[in-house]
């Protein structure tokens, strides 16, 4: 068995990729360094990661695939599940053999598994643009933690950046430490250690009693469904939601 | 009296309102402006009812000059009334937009004084909300019945969806319970809006620049089971709706008694069912090209309780079914039951490539649980054989419902029962065949 390690970075599994296709190799495994659990029979190369050989493979997904594939690679690796790597490293290649169609060869198990681990990320992307919670802080800042399963933090930014323009927020990865801040013109990702509560703005309890009023409200007694409610809002994600807490 | 409790009486009188899309329309933000629509629309939450709130659905005011009797906001309904400024009003929908705790806003009101006060009320709200706060964000605006054609002209320019509620399937319905509305002031704003849009429409196509005109549609809504009106009737209307006026979605109410009048039937339980039902046919009328003739006509005017409309469609007319999955057109792969927009657009693509066989249908993610009674792929049939309709209605139902059928069916035995003697011809069989 051989398997690749890589730093856990996007740049770091093209580069796996573009040495798997120089060294011509194949590996059956490619994890980051920390997800490693070594075993007898793997055989373990570490692979550096080189900005000028990921940019390539990158120009050449756009090129000899498609956009639309590039994507469902991004995708697919923020998704984090296990061993995603080595699956994106085979559709990539069935792509570069058979070109563009290869999103419509859904009978194929690197594109089915790819396609569904981009579709997991993008998924909970789309909810959590509507379950996400912000909290003005004593400072200004309106702070949203969330725990999401998928690394989304980078996708849900832009969204954020042009919805909420005019004010300072941050949107932080409680799972994963990381955060997207957003200073009234640029939003950037920033590794952020934080476990102490951050003291609230004043009016910001008031605020949190209106909402939970009105969600109390809205309700139809008579048409009560907590199983139909779970199923759109997983208890997963109540931890964070202030209706919910 | 304090703003939460304001909240929570307009929201309360507001939750029968059933519309919470926030779909249909793409409003770009711009640097230093607050909010952005999107076209798919974004759930931001889900009341214990199960239903999504995306929309911050709140009344104006619950005053109210009609005694519409089945609504809770009738004039001779004993509950307290408040009203918003349009000040808090604006006050709430920023700052719960700041939070994300909503899409937009969702603004209807009871009729206080006359039509024409109530909607210019509501017009000074959104005015405020979308000039001096700069917010571009979704608004959803109930025309008010019966109020001036120059009204609805300005509160289109400033919504992003307008709706008139229809309440009743029919006039006559609506005379008995809501007498002092009619049809002609329900139908009238709706037909007004349309002839703007496409108005608005063609102006957009001469001159860029020219504003949108309630650029995600109009809606309604209507009660089902207050009045005896079929679903035939029903369907049919909302086809109506459809094509004439070009109404973006048909909303369906179960009627639930939330006051008691000798006019309403007595239901214990809202009609859930038969909503869902109506749904599910409402989506067969806009996404899978049926019209409502098809799924219904004057012997059975009602839907299947046990199996869904297209299921019900695909039995009744069998005679067009087994379609090969390789070769059928899109229309008809659609009228597979089991196969939806998603699943047919996903075999045009795969079977471009190479043609399909049942494990490849598997694998691409088509659900063949009731599709395998209608299709045949590469010429074989994967389903099951049957004699009578009803035992392939059986097999297109929930599990539970079949089973139940069909221990009322045949006998189920038990150890007591009495077991009648085999007939002479039976046994001699048996016999031949070394059983006895």
């Amino acid at each position: 068995m051989l398997r690749y390690i890589f730093d856990g970075t996007f740049e770091g599994l093209l580069t796996c990729i573009y040495e798997a296709f120089y060294r011509r190799q194949s590996p059956d495994s490619i994890c980051c360094w920390y997800q490693l659990q070594e075993d007898l029979i793997s055989c373990c190369t570490e692979i550096r990661t080189d900005q000028e050989k990921a940019d390539r493979v990158l120009k050449s997904i756009r090129s000899k695939i498609s956009a639309k594939a590039l994507d469902h690679a991004f995708h697919a690796y923020l998704s984090e599940i296990d061993d995603i790597g080595v699956w994106i490293y085979r559709y990539l290649k069935l792509g570069w053999k058979i070109g563009p169609s290869v999103d419509s060869c859904l009978w194929e198990d690197e594109v089915q598994m790819v396609q569904k681990a981009a579709r997991k990320t993008e998924g909970e992307c789309h909810r959590m643009l509507g379950l996400l919670r912000f909290r003005e802080l004593q400072s200004g800042i309106f702070y949203a933690p969330m725990g999401p399963d998928h690394n989304i933090v980078s996708l849900l930014a832009p969204h954020f950046a042009k919805r909420l323009s005019d004010q300072p927020w941050m949107i932080h990865d409680v799972k994963r430490d990381i955060a997207a801040i957003y200073d009234r013109k640029d939003w950037t990702i920033a590794l952020i250690r934080q476990k102490k509560a951050l003291p609230l703005h004043g009016d910001e309890l008031e605020f949190q009693r209106m909402w939970k009023q009105y969600f109390k409200s809205v309700a139809i007694s008579s048409r009560r469904n907590l199983r139909l409610q779970k199923h759109f809002m997983p208890s997963r994600y109540w931890r964070y939601l202030v209706e919910k807490n | 009296m304090e703003l939460k409790n304001k909240v929570g009486i307009l929201a309360d009188a507001a939750k029968y309102d059933v519309s919470c899309s926030s779909s249909g329309s793409s409003r770009e933000g711009e640097k230093g402006s607050l909010g952005h629509a999107v076209p798919a629309g974004i759930c931001h939450s889900w009341s214990d009812d199960g239903r999504c709130i995306s929309l911050l659905k709140i009344l104006m005011t619950n005053n109210c000059i009609y005694d519409c009797k089945y609504c809770v906001n009738r004039v001779s309904n004993d509950v307290p009334r408040v009203m918003l400024t349009p000040d808090e009003l604006v006050y709430l929908t920023i700052n719960f937009y700041r939070r994300n705790y909503i899409e937009g806003l969702f603004l209807s009101s009871g009729v206080f004084r006359s039509p024409d006060y109530t909607m210019e009320l509501m017009i000074e709200a959104i005015k405020k909300l979308r000039y001096e706060y700069n917010f571009q964000g979704y608004i959803h605006l109930k025309a008010i019945p019966g109020c001036d054609r120059r009204l609805l002209t300005e509160a289109g320019m400033l919504a992003d969806r307008m709706s008139v509620n229809i309440e009743t399937p029919t006039s006559d319905s609506l005379k008995l319970l809501a007498p002092q509305k009619n049809k002609e002031a329900l139908v009238g704003p709706m037909y007004f809006i349309k002839e703007r849009i496409l108005e608005e429409r063609e102006n957009r196509r001469i001159f860029k620049a020219s504003p949108k005109f309630i650029p995600a549609g109009q809606s309604t809504q209507l009660i089902v089971g207050a009045t005896p009106e079929s679903d035939l009737r029903i369907l049919t209307l909302s086809q109506g709706l459809y094509r004439r006026l070009q109404m973006k979605r048909v909303y369906y109410s179960a009627y639930m008694p939330v006051v008691f009048h000798p006019m309403l039937p007595a239901v214990e339980k809202p009609p859930l069912l038969r909503e869902h039902r109506l749904y599910q046919a409402d989506w067969l009328l806009r996404f899978y090209g049926f019209s409502a003739e098809e799924l219904l006509d004057y012997d059975n005017p009602n839907l299947d309780s046990l199996i869904d409309p297209k299921s019900d469609w695909a039995v009744r007319n069998y005679h067009l079914f087994p379609v090969e999955i390789n070769k059928a057109e899109y229309e008809m792969l659609l009228r597979v039951p089991g196969i939806g927009v998603k699943s047919a657009e996903k075999i045009l693509r795969a079977r471009r490539i190479r043609a399909l066989d049942y494990d490849n249908l598997k694998k691409i993610g088509v659900v063949l649980k009731r599709a395998r009674h209608f299709i045949t792929c590469k010429g074989k049939f994967y389903g099951s054989t049957f004699r009578e309709e009803y035992q392939l209605r059986q097999q297109l139902m929930p599990y539970q419902a079949a089973k139940k059928i069909r221990i009322e069916d045949g006998e189920q035995l038990s150890f007591f029962s009495q077991i009648l003697p085999r007939s002479e011809e039976q046994s001699r069989f048996l016999v031949r065949a070394g059983e006895v």
